[in-house]
This record gives C-alpha cells, structure tokens and sequence, in this order.
C-alpha cells in the first residue's frame, strides 16, 4: 500500500532525472569542492589534518580590522552599486515596459547588446574612455567644463562607474518584466479613484513591481559582492575587495587555509547581509 | 447628480475614424445603457467620458461644466471595469477605500464609509480577505463599493457582468438597479447584451457599427418601437419585409411582391411617409399568432410551410417558409400541457397578426 503510493511519487518526480546531469555537474565541481573549503578553513595545515587538530586560529587570525575593512568596503560596493543601479534602471525599465508601443523589441535588443562583447573586452574599453589622455577627459576639456584632466582611472570613481554599467541590464531586465505584467487597467482606475500620478505610482505601479526590484537587486549585489576584475583592473589594486583579498591569498601568499577562512568568513556574511535586506524589503513594503 | 451632455464627439485611432460628431444627453439620475454591437465604439465612448482618452473633436460637459480637458483625478466619474481592475496587492478595505485615502480624508470617517458601503453590497463579512480569496462575484462588487465610495456624480460600468455565469448575472442586475436606486448617481452601463440592457436600463441608447447612435428611449420605446431596421433587429429578434405603402382612404396597406396586400397603421407627421413609398415593416415573432385553422378577427394573415421547430421551454420558436421563399420566425407560447392544437413539420399553417402590432420603417 505505501510501497504504491511512494511508486506513483517516483513516476511523479521522474523528469526530475532529466535534471541529473546538470546537478550532478553542480555536486561535482561546486557543492563538493565547496564542502572541502569549508573542511579546511578549520584547518592550519596538510600536516595536521585529523579531527584532533580542528582550530578556529584562522578565524581568529582574520578577526582584525583591516580585514572587516575589506568585506566592508565590499558590501558598500555592493550595495552602492545595486542602489545606483536601481535608480538608473528603473525609468528605464518603466519606459520601455508602459510607455514605448513601437520599436519596442530593438529597444530591448540594445540594451542586451552588451552581452554580445566578452566581459573582459568591455572592461578594457573602459580604460580607453576613463584614461588621463582618454575620450572622457578630452571630452570635457573640449567643452571647457574642465581646465586640467582628471584623475578617474585607479580611483574608487571608476570602480563604481564600470561597475555600473556592466550590472545595469541585471537590474533592468526584472525591473522590466514585472512591469510589463502590470495590468494597465489598475492604474488606469487608480487616476480613475481620483489618485494623482505620484500617488499612482506609490500606491499601485511601484509596489506591484516591487518582485522585480528585489530580484535586480540581488542579481545585481551578489555578484559584485564578490566582484574581482572591475576592482582589480580599474582600482589600480590601491583599494582590497574580497575578491582581490581571497585571489591573493590563493595566489600570491599561498596560504591556502587563511584564505578559505576568509572565503567562509566573507560568505556569512554576505548571506547575512543578503537575508538583512530581504527582511528590510518585507518590512519597507508591506 | 448631474447629466452628461456629448456635443459633436469625433474621436480617431490610427486615422480610423471611431466616433464621428456624435451628440448625446444623459439625464441626470438615470440608469442609462448605452448597447450596441462589439466594435460600435460604445466602450470608446465611455473611456472619453472618463477621461482615458482624449477626445479629437467636441465637447464633454458633465453639469454645466466642461469637462473636456478635466484630467481624470479630476473628474467626479468613476469607473466599473470590465476586468474589475482591483489592485491586488491590497485587500478588500484597501481597494475599498482606494479613493478615500488618496484624498486624505481621515482614518475614522474611510473605515465608517468604508463598512457601511460594504454592508450595501453584502461584503461586510470579507472586509480584511485578500482579492484573490474572493468568487467573481465578490470581486464584481469589491468594484462597485470602490468605484462608488467618494459619491460620484456619474458611474460608468463597461459590461461589468460578462465574465458573470448567468443566474449570478441575473442576481447582480436586480442588485445594481437597487444600488442606483439608493445612490441615485447617474448609471451609465455599456453592453452588447440586450437582455441587460432592457433589465437595468431607465433609458437606452442604440449605436450601430458605425459608431453613430441609431435611437435614444426608454427600453419599451426601443423593443415596441424602433425607428430603424438596425434597432429593430438588433433588440430582440423580428421579421424585417420590404413593401410599397399603398394609402386610401380608409385603410392603408402594404404591397409586398409575391405575398399581397397588408392592412398597416401609418405613423403619423414622417416624412417618408407616402403613397407608393418603398418602406420596411417589423413584425415581432412573439406578436404572430400561428394556427393550421382559419381564424377571425385580425387584420392580417399569411401561409406557409413548417421548416423548424426548437422547443425553448416556455416558448416554442417556428419557422415558416413562405411561397416567395422567405422564411418568417414565429414564437409561441407554451400555455398549455396538452396543447389543443399540435403543429407539426411540413404542416400547412396560418400566421395572423394585428395591425397595430407591427411598425413601419424608413431603413
């Protein structure tokens, strides 16, 4: 009788088996590896690796204040980055989804054209544009808004503009989905009820788009959380991220324990700060 | 509680023309239904009353006020969705008091209105659920209480009952007319169902495909009297015959090619109104008597062969082949268990009718 019922849920679940490949992929080279960082953070090295010599000395090596500057600096980066990308996308993501009736695929074909260059590649770009000598610099002193070039490569500034822009079309993408399901009748009615367009747009168009926000947010502060090549290339490596912090003690340092420390020191938190803000969107909204 | 007054309305889409210098009044108070075929513009019409669309040409007035450029916020004419357009994110208090709220009246004086019109549509006890937790009907008059809250001068209702089943349908109809009867706002209700319209309506209006209003009466005005072919059959079903008047002294007739001569009532002070004028003659189904014996005492009769027979129950719908090939549409009413008289296919039968019972037509 139970053996049945379990038999029909096994028929049930069956496709779940055309998804084995790609999850035994993710236990293989992701969950697997993963577990192993974390076994070893525990660890102060290869010759000492039994039970009896579990330590948290990693942990309490880390726990100093140079190195909360650097998953602070991180997360503001982060956070920052999701914030200023939030404001730049959402009038774009409005306009396209409720006002552009024509023309409005090609609209969405360009800002997906970023995608078609190699990431790397744009990121290079970037220094043709934010350079001493480059087409940014040029531009103003041509326009004569400034007298002398600026300084904008290796500084936190260009951190933050590249950033931007390759993490927009995360933002925008959501944004625009959600809005584009909004059914235009609800807002018609709300001007209807007597609600001004601010009002409108508090009341009814912000709140029903308010899924896609919090998934461009978090499509958007994850990854730069953990961001490597933007700080690294356009920073000047002056300013430490956890994604400079966590290669260098890979790569450069070989302290392979300390660093996996830090990588699991560096993902609590995130996850913290993650669910923080999660809890701060039900709690704003709702 | 103010008409609308629609002066010289043109309103295009694309460089087609919807609506085309239409005129109409809305008495103040009344239960008006504006029905017509879908695509006639009558839902066009409604969204420019409203103030979703602009206007190309003319004049809205609401009162004596012009409300042609009044934005929608603006305008005290509130709206029935067709899709009811609740706002799901709130619930049945918040949609509720939707209108309240963004004019910032305060919270004691929103959650009195707010129960008590809840209480005129039988909601009270679903105040606190979520939209999604409540049937269509529920939804239907989560709409009205919202879109009837602040007091409108005029409502407006775009067939708000089609996604309704039927006996729900009924059920809401009887409850709309009460609501306007306690509220005593103006009711303009669009539809293309002639049933709901002749049920809810003080007074109605026709528009044909062309955008163009075809008559303007009460719903017994508009079914015993239409002024065109269009109203005629488009309210209710009939049988449309194409003659020549034949006017003498005494009586009046209509010629019609192949059948003979039949004894009509003229229409008085119309101009196309003559002898040996080409004009149309409405004969209802439901005014025709049918019988395969002769009978006397009416003014008129015809003959001709049984081809159909549907049984509706409380009526028996037939069709009759007449000798010129037309075929006329007969309803009888089922008065008796045991009818004295059974009709049956390919029998012979008469069809006789009452000359004050038909109407004549110009188109």
């Amino acid at each position: 009788m139970k053996n049945s019922r379990l038999k029909k849920e096994f028929i049930k679940e069956r496709q779940f088996f055309l998804a084995s490949p790609a999850i035994l992929w993710q236990i293989l080279f992701l969950y697997i590896p993963l577990l192993f960082l974390i076994g070893i953070s525990f660890f102060r090295s290869f010759e000492y690796f039994s039970i009896k010599h579990v330590t948290l000395d990693n942990y309490k090596v880390l726990l100093t204040l140079s190195y909360a500057k650097i998953i602070g600096r991180s997360f503001l980066l982060a956070f920052f980055n999701a914030i200023f990308c939030f404001i730049l996308s959402y009038p774009v993501a409005y306009f396209l989804a409720l006002r552009v009736r024509r023309f409005k695929h090609i609209l969405l074909f360009f800002l997906a054209l970023p995608f078609w260059t190699n990431f790397i590649v744009q990121v290079y770009a970037w220094f043709f544009i934010l350079d001493y000598h480059g087409l940014l610099n040029s531009f103003f002193l041509k326009m004569g808004i400034i007298s002398q070039p600026l300084h904008i490569l290796n500084t936190p500034i260009a951190i933050y503009i590249v950033m931007l822009f390759c993490y927009l079309p995360f933002m925008v993408m959501p944004i625009y989905t959600s809005l584009s399901k909004l059914d235009t009748f609800t807002l018609e009615a709300s001007f209807d009820l007597g609600a001004t367009p601010w009002q409108t747009f508090s009341n009814i168009t912000f709140p029903l788009s308010l899924s896609g926000v919090q998934t461009g947010f978090f499509l958007v502060f994850i990854p730069s959380f953990g961001e490597f090549v933007i700080p690294t290339l356009l920073g000047g490596g002056k300013l430490m991220f956890i994604g400079s912090m966590i290669s260098y003690f890979f790569l450069e340092t070989r302290s392979v324990f300390l660093g996996a420390a830090f990588t699991c020191l560096s993902g609590l938190f995130l996850i913290a700060s993650a669910l923080f803000i999660l809890w701060l969107f039900k709690k704003l909204f709702r | 509680m103010r008409e609308i007054r629609l002066v010289n309305i043109t309103k295009k889409f694309n460089d087609e023309l919807i609506l085309d210098k239409l005129n109409l009044t809305i008495p103040s108070g009344e239960f008006f239904a504006l029905l017509g075929p879908s695509g006639s513009g009558k839902t066009t019409l409604l969204r420019l009353i409203a103030g979703f669309e602009h206007v190309d040409g003319g004049s809205i007035f609401l009162g004596k006020k012009n409300i042609t450029q009044v934005p929608i916020n603006e305008r005290k004419v509130n709206t029935v969705f067709q899709n009811y357009a609740l706002f799901p994110h709130f619930n049945v208090f918040d949609n509720v008091a939707y209108a309240l709220k963004v004019r910032n009246v305060p919270k004691d004086i929103i959650e009195q209105s707010v129960i008590q019109i809840l209480q005129k549509v039988h909601l009270e006890k679903q105040i606190y659920k979520s939209i999604t937790q409540l049937s269509g009907g529920q939804q239907q008059r989560v709409a009205l209480a919202r879109a009837v809250i602040n007091k409108p001068d005029v409502l407006l209702l775009d067939e708000p009952l089609a996604a309704l089943d039927l006996k729900l349908r009924e059920k809401m109809l009887v409850e709309l007319i009460e609501l306007q009867d306690a509220l005593e706002t103006t009711f303009v209700y669009v539809t293309h169902d002639q049933f709901e319209a002749l049920t809810v309506a003080d007074r109605m209006a026709i528009m044909n495909q062309n955008g163009q209003i075809e008559q303007v009466g009460t719903p017994e005005e508009i079914y015993e009297f239409p002024r065109t072919s269009f109203v005629a059959k488009f309210v209710g079903s009939t049988n449309i015959f194409r003659g020549t008047l034949k006017i003498e002294e005494k009586e009046s007739y209509l010629k019609i090619d192949d059948l003979g001569m039949f004894k009509v009532l003229l229409p008085k002070h119309k101009a196309w109104v003559c002898d040996d004028c080409t004009v149309l003659m409405s004969l209802r189904p439901e005014k025709i008597e049918i019988s395969k014996k002769k009978l006397e005492g009416f003014s008129n009769c015809l003959e001709g062969i049984v081809e159909s027979i549907v049984y509706h129950g409380r009526s028996t719908q037939y069709h009759v082949r007449l000798k010129n090939d037309f075929l006329v549409k007969v309803f009888e009413q089922n008065e008796e268990h045991f009818p004295q008289e059974e009709i049956d296919y390919d029998d012979k039968v008469f069809m006789y009718w009452q000359k004050e019972n038909v109407v004549l037509l110009e188109k």
